[in-house]
């Protein structure tokens, strides 16, 4: 009698959960606009190339650190913009962080509290090791047969990623509290669609350049462009 | 029913065991007892905010711990942070290997106390008792678990900090820094009595399943092929060292007849017995030397009429020839030029003033000198040296022969005399660690005794003389008979 009520409760959750995932949530269907957020940077780029010297089938004899990357048009790379007073559903896709030619790929991975499938396709052992105070940090070995491991940070925080093996090696895993997030590419821009209309928080970081915020008003079925400049 | 078969079955998915916190729970200490405690026997390196910046801890290495993280090294937990219990065990053992002694002299009501106020310095973490780790069933010690072990120690590449022979010497070693950005060793795997976490079985397989938190030791229970491959790891760790240095006060050379082969890696020496002094910091003149790189020398040493000669064993992670920073490793063993009878040595730390020592001193690089020092700084390598010696150094060790003709051809270098007790001491440098002068690790006076030299009379003798006595016996028991 009681599995069936847990089986029912268990249904009734799952398909709870589809008519949630299907039907995006109403204030952005409704009056949804985009907002375009263009990160520049007018100062030199700042790249740490360091000998590597070990494991050099797999990593190569030179180790990139790309601590400050600037575009060809001043854009701003690797900058996570998200709009934190944008509520809405989560996002489908899980985030995923890779590890390859011993470096962490993408080197900067923002996601929604919840998991991240952590992917080692290197073939030698790094390690998995966070530097969070509001998640809990871990510190687990990642050897070259275990190719995907899932973890979980709930929380929203700027965590740093290290692999103690290759101490070159450096990510960061920036958890933020809404699906309206982005990080920038080449261009230093990100697009996100759908944000529910009205005044709203735009929040960029940068890994060195540190935090910026802005004030921006969404209007339903508009483009607002931002553009906001990160100094040191 | 269900809803407890539902929750078995996902902490079994995690492979983690739930229990409820047992009667030593967090309710067994006082944390204003403690903190009187605290501020009287730890504030002085872990800092009255127990920020881990106590006025000692600049001159400690490991640092003392920071309580105001909530991150510990020794758990034994399924979360991020340490039971109560495991915090009471590390105050009472200590840690070997570190600054922190164990305070088994403390009533053991204090210790609980202790494990109360420390957490108080990181409130947020310590809500709730942490659940225990479960380990996957124990397997045996046995040749094929140590194999097995081994082959996952290369599998999950263990070498790549704790080195191919465990000693601590892998390729990432100089880069490892722990969560503080301090720089941080790998453990010396053949060297279990400093491991920090303790030595027993379950101890290391703890180790290896949860990680050591804050440094760059990774938890491994979810990275192993199989869960039992912790226990094989488990024994193959055990199986690369000692279960104790059994350190000697005595040093001896053991007399033989043939030659004495130069050769650090002849089997002439495997059949002599090892036998470990420990070094200790040079912590009496400038520069001090509190963080010393090499604890221990393995000291081997034989004799003939010709010769004596030492074969030497220590762990170095680096072969260093200077600089770059660095200064080239050495290694020296110290005699008084010559035995006083009346049992007066000069002064231990290299001598002093009008009393020197005498050197047997071998320096990557330069290979063995006699000479002669006053002091730390002080040395006189002696021309027409008779010395001779090889080093060889693979996986973060040196193995080294250092000879000598064994009568002195002038005074002032030392005669080896058999059946006397020669006054012995060692210094040692890890140039690639920054030693060198008086930055050192080194003993006190030790004693060196040149073994007799064992002839087969000890086994013909008594049995003749036990033949003698009973012939005489029945002689006299004869003679007896006839009279009566």
């Amino acid at each position: 009698m009681r599995k069936a009520v847990i089986a029912f409760a268990a249904l009734a959750l799952g398909a709870g959960a589809a008519g949630w995932l299907g039907h995006p949530a109403p204030a952005t269907a409704q009056g949804g606009g985009t907002l375009e957020v263009e990160v520049k940077y007018n100062g030199a780029p700042v790249i740490e190339k360091l000998k590597v010297n070990k494991d050099t089938q797999k990593c190569g004899t030179e180790a990139v650190v790309e601590k400050v990357a600037v575009g060809p048009t001043k854009g701003l790379k690797n900058a996570v913009v998200s709009v934190p007073t944008a509520k809405g559903p989560a996002r489908a896709a899980k985030a995923v962080l890779d590890q390859q030619g011993c470096k962490f790929v993408p080197h900067v991975v923002a996601m929604m509290p919840g998991e991240i499938d952590i992917k080692n396709s290197d073939d030698i052992l790094h390690n998995i090791h966070t530097y969070s105070t509001a998640n809990p940090p871990i510190n687990k070995a990642q050897p070259k047969f275990k190719k995907v491991m899932t973890e979980k940070f709930e929380k929203p925080e700027v965590i740093k990623v290290t692999c103690d093996v290759h101490s070159w090696m450096l990510g960061w895993i920036v958890v933020v509290p809404t699906p309206f997030f982005g990080v920038t590419g080449d261009e230093g821009v990100v697009k996100l669609d759908n944000v529910p209309a009205g005044k709203h928080t735009v929040e960029v970081w940068h890994e060195v350049l540190g935090k910026q915020t802005r004030e921006v008003e969404v209007k339903p079925g508009q483009v607002t462009r931002v553009s906001l400049e990160l100094k040191k | 029913m269900g809803a407890r078969r539902a929750a078995w079955a996902a902490l079994g998915a995690a492979g983690v065991l739930l229990l409820a916190p047992g009667p030593a729970g967090a309710q067994r200490g006082d944390p204003a007892a403690g903190k009187a405690v605290y501020e009287l026997r730890c504030a002085g390196c872990h800092g009255i905010k127990g920020d881990g910046k106590g006025p000692a801890a600049e001159l400690l290495d490991p640092r003392p711990r920071d309580f105001t993280t909530g991150v510990y090294k020794i758990r034994t937990t399924a979360a991020k942070i340490p039971s109560d219990e495991d915090l009471f065990r590390v105050i009472t053992e200590g840690m070997p290997g570190t600054s922190m002694p164990g305070w088994k002299m403390l009533p053991e009501r204090d210790r609980w106390n202790l494990v109360a106020y420390i957490k108080t310095f990181a409130p947020d973490k310590f809500r709730e008792p942490p659940p225990r780790q479960a380990l996957p069933p124990e397997v045996a010690p046995s040749p094929e678990s140590i194999k097995r072990g081994r082959e996952m120690f290369e599998a999950i590449e263990c070498n790549k900090c704790h080195g191919n022979q465990g000693r601590g010497d892998g390729p990432s070693r100089p880069e490892l820094k722990d969560d503080w950005g301090h720089p941080i060793r790998p453990a010396n795997l053949t060297k279990r009595w400093t491991f920090r976490g303790g030595a027993r079985r379950e101890d290391v397989a703890m180790r290896i399943a949860v990680g050591v938190l804050g440094t760059p030791m990774p938890a491994f229970l979810e990275a192993v092929e199989k869960p039992e491959d912790i226990w094989h790891l488990t024994n193959y760790v055990l199986s690369l060292g000692p279960e104790s240095p059994r350190f000697v006060t005595l040093l001896t050379a053991a007399a033989v007849t043939e030659p004495i082969p130069d050769d650090p890696a002849a089997p002439f020496w495997a059949k002599l017995p090892p036998q470990n002094v420990p070094l200790v910091g040079q912590v009496i003149v400038e520069p001090r030397n509190f963080n010393p790189a090499i604890d221990m020398v393995t000291v081997r040493a034989a004799w003939n009429e010709r010769e004596v000669a030492f074969h030497l064993t220590w762990d170095d992670p680096t072969e260093s020839r200077g600089g770059d920073g660095t200064h080239p490793d050495a290694i020296a063993l110290q005699f008084p030029p010559r035995v006083d009878p009346s049992g007066e040595r000069p002064y231990f730390l290299m001598g002093l003033g009008s009393e020197p020592v005498y050197l047997l001193r071998w320096e990557q690089g330069r290979g063995v000198v006699e000479a002669t020092a006053t002091g730390p700084t002080q040395v006189t390598v002696l021309a027409g040296s008779e010395a001779a010696g090889r080093a060889v150094w693979a996986d973060g060790q040196y193995r080294l022969v250092v000879k000598r003709a064994r009568v002195a051809r002038e005074a002032g270098r030392t005669p080896f005399e058999p059946g006397l007790f020669l006054p012995v001491a060692l210094q040692a440098w890890d140039g690639g660690a920054g030693e060198t002068g008086a930055k050192m690790s080194l003993t006190s006076w030790y004693y060196l005794r040149l073994g007799e030299p064992q002839s087969n009379r000890r086994l013909v003798i008594p049995p003749v003389v036990a033949l003698l006595t009973l012939a005489a016996m029945l002689l006299i028991v004869r003679a007896a008979n006839r009279r009566g």
